[in-house]
């Protein structure tokens, strides 16, 4: 009896330590890296908007930032541009702050600032790198889009592209976050 | 009796043991596939276009000739054609390395298939799906021994599925070339059309 008891806690721990490590698999190992940096810090990064200023995502603490990904050379991302504007529009009141990150080369400034012209982009539009990139997972594909909430973690992303009321919603999830260290400063 | 009951006990650890595994398994195999779901659209590995088919022509000396490169596009893909109907669109280009025994003459491509996608119903693009093929024009000098001659270069690409678009890509692209004497020239010239142009 003693022994089946010992073989039954033995079986538990293993497959206890199984769940544990289905759990704890990294995104990268399922060929999935992005997923990793839900709920964690949204990467931080210092890139150059169109006009020469650089923007610094953690200056933007405090607010509801949407991080949308794109490329002059992206279809889907054109046709996704005219809803953000609008969430920007809708929500910028309320504290959102759109930030688009361009992935064309480095040589289609040009195309990017028409581009953004013509698409009525009424947000800062920065200029995106490998490196940043890199930390947002690897961008396999674009559009991809971040939200990040008011305390700088990550709330949700949108993985090419869906409806208009995927954004919204997670519009509203990343709004709905509080500053933490706002409010423990004003304490 | 005390072998009877140690054997059920046995038995029913055993299948204790089995139904936690399992359980353990379902666990591993749900992440697995929630995981799996949110990359979507991006399927693992992403789009492809490969080079199917290069066949091995016999070109005379100083004689152009022409090579039809097939390629083929990973199903559930698209890439733009040569002449993408909309701005900042990449077109689809074949850019050969050029050579110093073999010229590389006009590279011609198909038309595009006019498709509209979901993420766009009343926009048409024109797009390469499925299989296409590239034709180049090459023509190796007179002064070129004969044989086989390799010929490199790459196809530049940019490629989308229904929901998302993939950062542009080259595909290294080789055939070969077998080069062969000019036919011997005839005795006496035949008679000029009227029809032709000098």
């Amino acid at each position: 009896m003693k022994r089946t008891f010992l073989v039954l806690v033995a079986i538990l721990a293993g497959v206890s330590l199984m769940i544990f490590a289905a759990k704890k698999i990294k995104p990268s190992e399922a060929n999935n890296s992005i997923g990793a940096l839900r709920g964690a810090p949204a990467p931080d990064f210092a890139l150059k908007t169109l006009d020469g200023k650089t923007l610094k995502l953690s200056d933007l603490r405090g607010k509801a930032v949407l991080v949308n990904f794109w490329a002059t050379w992206c279809a889907p991302c054109k046709i996704e541009t005219p809803w953000i504007v609008d969430l920007q529009n809708q929500y910028g009141g309320q504290g959102l702050q759109v930030v688009g990150v361009s992935m064309d080369d480095e040589s289609d400034t040009e195309d990017v600032k028409k581009f953004a012209t013509e698409m009525h982009m009424n947000y800062p539009v920065l200029r995106g790198t490998e490196d940043v990139g890199n930390s947002y997972g690897g961008l396999e594909f674009l559009p991809t889009t971040y939200f990040v909430g008011r305390d700088g973690n990550v709330t949700g992303r949108v993985l090419g592209l869906k409806g208009r009321g995927d954004m919204e919603d997670n519009v509203k999830k990343a709004l709905a976050t509080k500053d933490s260290t706002t409010q423990t400063a004003q304490k | 009796m005390a072998t009877f009951e140690r054997m059920t006990r046995w038995s029913l650890a055993v299948l204790a043991a089995l139904g936690v595994v399992a359980l353990g398994l379902a666990a591993i195999v749900k992440v697995l596939s929630v995981q799996a779901q949110e990359l979507s659209p991006g399927k693992t590995g992403g789009p492809s276009v490969s080079l199917v088919s290069a066949p091995l022509p016999s070109i005379a000396r100083g004689e152009p000739g022409s090579v039809d490169l097939r390629f083929h596009i990973a199903s559930g893909y698209h890439i733009n054609s040569n002449q993408p109907s909309e701005e900042f669109m990449i077109p689809t280009a074949l850019h050969m390395d050029a050579t110093t025994d073999i010229v590389i003459g006009k590279i011609y491509y198909p038309d595009g298939q006019s498709v509209a996608f979901d993420f766009a119903p009343d926009q048409k693009l024109s797009v390469y799906s499925g299989t296409f093929t590239v034709g180049v024009t090459v023509r190796p000098l007179h002064t070129v021994p004969p044989g086989k001659y390799a010929m490199r270069g790459a196809l530049k690409y940019q490629a989308c599925d229904n929901r998302a678009c993939y950062p542009p890509k080259q595909l290294p692209v080789e055939f070969e070339v077998r080069v062969i004497k000019a036919p011997a020239a005839h005795g006496h010239r035949p008679a000029q059309s009227p029809h032709a142009h000098t």
